[in-house]
């Protein structure tokens, strides 16, 4: 297959570590944490051959201005992409798998007066 | 006098004088540069490294101004109309800063060369009995730590990446070579400097202390380095003339100074 092709020049750039053509450098993904404490989150991403220039990169593109206090650089290829429809919209009713689902309002209800039945 | 405590309304005339020269020097050297490399911005050999030099070159001038603003403390002249208003002579930077930006290796010898030997400066500087110049090195010296390591790499890749890379910064590093050793030009008032701590250690031994720390690279990748190590003085395999390091400048100067100053010159004394 074609693609498959086109990755394999991709990682071979990619271990030698030199320079190549756009379509041969690889794509790193960048998360960014604005905050101590915050989560990560996805700030974007970026083209660089390896991992050092990467950090360069992702250190200019997404914290150059302050607005980091943490980054994590990640090869694109490190990703494990999960999209398959089939798992994760599946076409039957799931709302019984949400929280949401269950209608506890009543159930609450009858919790509480059996509670305090005793009591009164 | 109380060391590390100088403040500048303690300084005698000569001291100020002294140290006005050894700020100039600072200043100039990163402002020159900042606009020198500023000259990359959308022509770098790739998206990610032109934002990545031009922020480089961003850092140098604002380098230049915490120096500049120094320096118009101790004078009281402001700080844009010593770094906009005076004539390309009257600038002090090193004769290293005087070259164009030439071609993408040239670029990237220059600035490790001068990168590494600012970083022996600043860590001199980092101990001057002069607080505010002290206390603004350390801040300064925050941001050259990413500017050595965008140095190293770049230096390294186009080391090994043989061919034309490889060709290029060789040739870059002849040219440069001669020049880079202007970065560590003796100060007319060095004595003054000396003796009073606002420079804690001479020119002369940063310069032997740079070239002590960058010969094992040098020697890894096996680019030009001339000199020869003599009971661990490194001495040059060239003839050196420091004379005019910091005075000299040509008609590449000229260009870029026409340049940087091309907007303060519309109108004089304007102000933003």
């Amino acid at each position: 297959m074609s693609t498959h092709t086109t990755e394999g020049a991709t990682d071979a750039a990619r271990s030698e570590g030199r320079i190549g053509q756009v379509e041969n450098e690889g794509v790193w993904e960048v998360f960014r944490q604005e905050r101590e404490g915050d989560p990560m989150r996805h700030a974007g991403n970026l083209l660089a051959p390896d991992a050092e220039l990467a950090m360069h990169y992702a250190r200019e593109f997404y914290g150059r201005r302050q607005e980091s206090t943490r980054l994590w650089v990640v090869p694109r290829a490190a990703i494990v992409d999960l999209s398959d429809p089939d798992l994760l919209q599946p076409p039957l009713d799931r709302s019984f798998k949400k929280p949401g689902g269950y209608v506890m309002r009543e159930k609450l209800r009858a919790a509480r007066k059996r509670v305090e039945e005793p009591r009164g | 006098m109380t060391v590390g405590t100088t403040p500048a309304a303690g300084l005698d005339a000569a001291a100020r004088e002294a140290l006005a020269e050894l700020l100039l020097t600072l200043a100039d050297d990163e402002f020159v540069l900042g606009f020198w490399d500023s000259e990359w911005t959308g022509i770098a050999p790739m998206l990610e490294e032109d934002v990545a030099f031009s922020s480089l070159a961003q850092d140098e001038i604002g380098h230049a101004r915490v120096y500049y603003e120094l320096l118009a403390e101790l004078t009281g002249d402001p700080a844009d109309g010593i770094a906009f208003g005076r004539e390309p002579e009257a600038y002090g930077h090193c004769r290293l800063l005087d070259h164009p930006r030439t071609d993408w290796a040239f670029s990237v010898a220059r600035r490790y060369l001068y990168d590494t030997a600012d970083a022996v400066r600043l860590e001199a500087l980092s101990r001057s009995s002069y607080r505010p110049l002290a206390d603004a090195v350390a801040k300064i010296r925050r941001e050259e730590t990413y500017h050595l390591m965008h140095g190293d790499v770049w230096l390294r890749r186009l080391a090994t990446g043989g061919g034309e890379a490889r060709t290029r910064l060789e040739e870059a590093l002849e040219v440069l070579w001669p020049d880079a050793l202007t970065v560590f030009t003796p100060l007319a008032r060095e004595d003054v400097l000396l003796s009073t701590g606002m420079l804690p250690e001479p020119i002369s031994v940063m310069q032997q202390r740079w070239l002590t720390r960058i010969a094992p690279t040098f020697a890894a990748l096996g680019l030009p380095f001339p000199f020869l190590a003599d009971d661990s003085i490194y001495r040059p395999t060239f003839p050196v003339d420091l004379g005019g390091g910091r005075t000299q400048h040509g008609d590449a100067f000229q260009w870029l100074w026409g340049e940087f100053t091309s907007v303060h010159r519309l109108e004089a004394g304007a102000v933003w």
